[in-house]
């Protein structure tokens, strides 16, 4: 979709796109020229089809996993929680984390992080990596 | 006043771009695919996750590196048919570690991930409306699978579709013009008729049909040692296609794979020996389409 100044026939330039709110996005955009603004909001419906394309909209968001069922995962005792507040993960480690597909990071770190702390080890580094998938039988 | 091909680039986000960054993605994971094998059909119940992890089976004995792809998301069977049902995914050095069955098949299924009975629900913030984007979601899932796996070197990825027959052409895009496509059927005009739409679908896309399996030809009853007839007229619906083989059905197999074994460690199924000849028939095809690449079928 792209978006036209009509009085000075210019096209209009993303600034900012606001967080989802209750399904909505609040995107905005500016004339080059006159400098004039407008917001687009999105219904639920706009937002997601949007979505399911896997793409982003807007400015490059923390390149933080999202899981796209989190209510599974949550209920097979699965922590979302994308930190390495918790249990502490080398920058190696995080890595080749983020090399599987998003759905399944959650699953794998928490499933990672309980072999790492049933071995009394203190954090997750890449030779713990290597040890955990020898361990699942890879 | 411009109009929308005056003003390069889009909205912001580049979206398109993005799009076309995550084909590429799926191109460069698959590099070491040498051949992308989809087995359909259109019709649902005619065995084809069956007969996909028979046929990996019969290729892998054959000598080949195999691994299914299992693109059912919601009614996935290949971890099951692997003995995978539980096996989560593990960061590799490039991509997710392809979980392996004892038998050395790589297996990908929600299946591993999501287990039996709980159905794939996807976060949605537009909830009651799945109809509208639930499709596109899971053409973008899948996408995301084959793009971060680490497939490694394969002679075969098989794919396992799901019924459909509209669908198998999403799935042929999905997978690329170089896809090889094996359908499914079985000795009634019900299925095939659905096969043969599937077929008409397929048939307008550039990608080649090796033929077609005619599954449960027949059952197998191992009181009298026979194959007796499934089912009860010759069908009168035929495919304009090669017919690579044709298997029985097979009660023992039915009941091993519940158990979760796999096929490839009875051969003495009474099917092992039909599927290996139709694993020939795909190799010896597979073989051909590469010293004639321009013909389709």
């Amino acid at each position: 979709m792209k978006f036209l100044c009509v009085s000075c026939d210019e096209a209009m330039k993303l600034i900012e796109v606001k967080p989802p709110d209750r399904g909505s996005l609040s995107i905005m955009y500016r004339c080059p020229k006159c400098g004039n603004e407008f917001a687009m909001l999105t219904n639920p419906y706009e937002t997601q089809v949007v979505g399911s394309l896997g793409v982003q909209v807007g400015p490059e968001e923390d390149g933080a996993a999202k899981c796209p069922f989190p209510g599974v995962m949550q209920e097979m005792g699965v922590s979302l929680d994308d930190s390495s507040a918790v249990f502490p993960w080398t920058a190696e480690a995080s890595e080749r984390l983020a090399n599987i597909p998003e759905f399944a990071r959650p699953m794998a770190k928490t499933g990672i992080e309980k072999f790492a702390k049933d071995r009394g080890l203190a954090r997750v580094d890449a030779e713990v990596m290597e040890q955990a998938r020898d361990f699942f039988g890879m | 006043m411009k109009s929308y091909h005056d003003i390069a680039g889009d909205g912001g986000s580049d979206i398109l771009q993005q799009v076309a960054a995550q084909q590429a993605s799926v191109t460069r994971s698959l590099s070491g695919v040498r051949n992308l094998l989809a087995v359909g059909s259109g019709k649902g119940g005619v065995g084809k996750s069956t007969l996909t992890m028979q046929l990996a089976c019969a290729l892998r004995a054959a000598g080949n590196a195999v691994s299914i792809l299992d693109a059912d998301l919601n009614g996935p069977s290949q971890a099951r048919l692997g003995g995978l049902h539980d096996r989560m995914l593990i960061p590799g050095q490039s991509g997710a570690q392809v979980p392996m069955t004892p038998s050395g098949i790589g297996v990908v299924s929600m299946g591993s991930l999501v287990p039996e009975p709980r159905s794939v629900e996807f976060e949605s913030v537009a909830s009651g409306s799945s109809h509208t984007w639930r499709a596109t979601k899971e053409f973008t899932f899948l996408r995301e699978l084959l793009a971060c796996m680490d497939w490694g070197k394969l002679d075969y990825l098989l794919v396992d579709l799901p019924p459909g027959a509209e669908r198998i052409v999403q799935y042929a895009e999905l997978l690329g013009p170089a896809a090889l496509f094996v359908l499914v059927t079985v000795p009634s005009d019900l299925a095939t008729g659905v096969v043969a739409r599937s077929l008409d679908a397929l048939e307008k896309t550039p990608n080649r049909i090796l033929g077609y399996v005619q599954n449960m030809d027949g059952y197998y009853c191992s009181d009298c040692g026979q194959v007796k007839p499934l089912f009860p007229a010759q069908s009168q619906v035929k495919l304009d296609l090669p017919c690579l083989g044709c298997v029985p059905f097979d009660p023992e197999l039915a009941a091993l794979c519940d158990r979760g074994g796999s096929p490839c460690d009875e051969p003495t199924l009474v099917s092992w020996q039909p599927v290996q000849r139709i694993a020939e028939q795909i190799c010896q095809r597979v073989a051909e389409r590469a010293s004639t690449p321009e013909e389709k079928t």
